[in-house]
């Protein structure tokens, strides 16, 4: 597997947010990890590339443990494995270009003009090199969240974290995300963990998918195994009911 | 048996409460030295930023210009009307009113007076500025993208702090005792000759007096920095970042002044 997180534990002062969590993602599919707000899915990517730490358990990436490397040595992760964040956090004093060549800049250690150059053709594939000369400000929810994902990209990373990437987006922006995450999966074959609670998207394009509950995992499995779950907390989560087991 | 637990329970909670205080600081003191040593480290070893630095000392020396030189004009006033009138009950002869006020200023008062303000100033812009990175993870953002905030954020900040903080508080110096010469002028009627008399100041003064804005000029941002780097939760957080910057900066500058003066007053005895 090349990823594999083991007994994974975190806890954030009192509150318990990772409580041993054991999950495998295979190599270029399209994984979904689900569960409601606060329960851990992002705390869980942000492991990954050591944006956290584990209390204990591993984290394996290709073999290599990675939860107890250096920040330095981290940057070889990040290289492999780029995040799109939840708000697409691009840099606010940043135009488009710099966003986007920032990465090339920082990890290739590419001069200004060449990775301007790169970060104009990462935009161009996502439909965005007219607004390459824009601030963050200037663009709308789906316009940065294609900048993110750009940025992302642009080092060819093996793996991609998404945390919530159709969050705050219309239909139309959220499908197109879709579109960009499935693409990449199955054309690419770069192998995508996304962090989502929106039920169209973990239906219309996950292979598999992670339901995480009270700090374990409660489910893994295809869509149509979930679908067929008789697990009460698992309905109730893609029924979207505010009845049923699962607490507030 | 209850009654035993309850009283381990409280004399715990006592010793809790008494020893996580200085924990605490120890803490942050630990934090803010980490900022520092990775600060230095990046300033010798790093990659500059095109710009960075030229940007930030613009933020923190042009733009903070106007405001210091109000503040120091004014306190330069209240200073020399203050001492004028206190001299005027013991010896009412205002010929060292000026030579007096000028050691003071050059030795301690311009620095640590005029720290302040800026302290409030720079200090609430970067702690604001870094803590709202960190709450809209903008950092995490940053790290992802091999670039270590301390040397794409703090290093700027803080060598434009070092130069435009000394600059600024020279400046500050120059304010405050022409603002303090003409209301002696004014009021105790001191003729600008007798008032601008620099024999009373020594090389050890300016060198003290230097070395002060040097250390604030460091204080501020790495404080300010640490406090930004740290803030948790919203924007609720972030005023919390920007209010301990404040309150952290200030008080370095006051700690920094007690240590540095009486370094000075036994290297160079006034």
């Amino acid at each position: 597997m090349p990823i594999s997180f083991r007994g994974l534990h975190k806890r954030f002062g009192p509150k318990t947010v990772l409580d041993g969590v054991d999950l495998d993602v295979r190599d270029g599919e399209c994984f979904f990890v689900i569960g409601t707000s606060g329960v851990g899915k992002s705390v869980l990517i942000k492991h990954l590339v050591g944006l956290l730490r584990p209390d204990a358990g591993e984290i394996l990436l290709d073999g290599r443990e990675v939860s107890r490397l250096s920040e330095r040595d981290l940057y070889d992760v990040r290289k492999r494995c780029a995040m799109v964040f939840q708000n697409s956090t691009l840099f606010d004093s940043m135009t488009c270009v710099e966003n986007v060549a920032l990465p090339l800049r920082k990890h290739q250690h590419l001069s200004v003009s060449q990775a301007a150059t790169e970060a104009l053709r990462r935009l161009d594939q996502v439909h965005m090199s007219e607004f390459a000369d824009a601030y963050p400000a200037e663009l709308g929810d789906g316009m940065r969240k294609r900048v993110a994902i750009a940025r992302a990209l642009t080092l060819d990373p093996s793996y991609v974290l998404f945390d919530e990437p159709t969050t705050s987006l219309d239909p139309i922006n959220a499908r197109r995300v879709d579109q960009m995450i499935d693409e990449l999966a199955h054309r690419l074959g770069v192998t995508s963990i996304v962090v989502s609670h929106d039920l169209v998207s973990i239906f219309g394009i996950a292979d598999r998918i992670a339901m995480l509950y009270q700090g374990r995992v409660r489910v893994v499995g295809t869509p149509d195994e979930l679908r067929r779950s008789t697990d009460p907390v698992v309905q109730q989560f893609i029924e979207g009911r505010a009845q049923g087991p699962m607490e507030v | 048996m209850d009654t035993d637990t309850a009283s381990l329970t409280g004399i715990q909670g006592f010793a809790a409460k008494v020893g996580g205080a200085p924990l605490a600081l120890v803490s942050e003191l630990r934090g803010m030295w980490s900022v520092l040593a990775r600060t230095l480290y990046y300033v010798v070893r790093g990659r500059r930023e095109r710009g960075a630095i030229v940007e930030q000392m613009f933020a923190i020396g042009n733009k903070s210009l106007f405001f210091m030189t109000v503040t120091m004009g004014f306190i330069g006033m209240i200073l020399v009307f203050q001492s004028g009138l206190q001299a005027q009950k013991v010896v009412p002869d205002y010929q060292v009113l000026g030579p007096l006020y000028l050691k003071m200023l050059v030795r301690d008062l311009a620095a640590s007076i005029g720290a302040m303000p800026l302290a409030t100033r720079v200090g609430a812009g970067i702690a604001a500025e870094i803590g709202s990175m960190v709450v809209t993870e903008q950092i995490d953002a940053l790290r992802m993208c091999a670039a270590d905030p301390i040397e794409y954020l703090v290093v700027p900040r803080f060598v434009a702090s070092l130069i435009m903080t000394a600059a600024l508080l020279i400046w500050a110096a120059f304010v405050a005792f022409i603002a303090g010469m003409i209301t002696a002028n004014l009021v105790f009627e001191v003729n600008f000759h007798t008032f601008m008399n620099a024999t009373m100041v020594e090389p050890g003064d300016v060198l003290i007096g230097f070395t002060k804005c040097v250390a604030y000029g460091a204080a501020i941002p790495i404080v300010s920095a640490y406090c930004g780097l740290r803030t948790f939760g919203g924007s609720e957080g972030v005023g919390w970042a920007t209010t301990s910057a404040v309150v952290n900066s200030c008080l370095a500058i006051i700690v920094l002044n007690f240590f540095i003066s009486a370094a000075g007053y036994f290297v160079f005895p006034t």
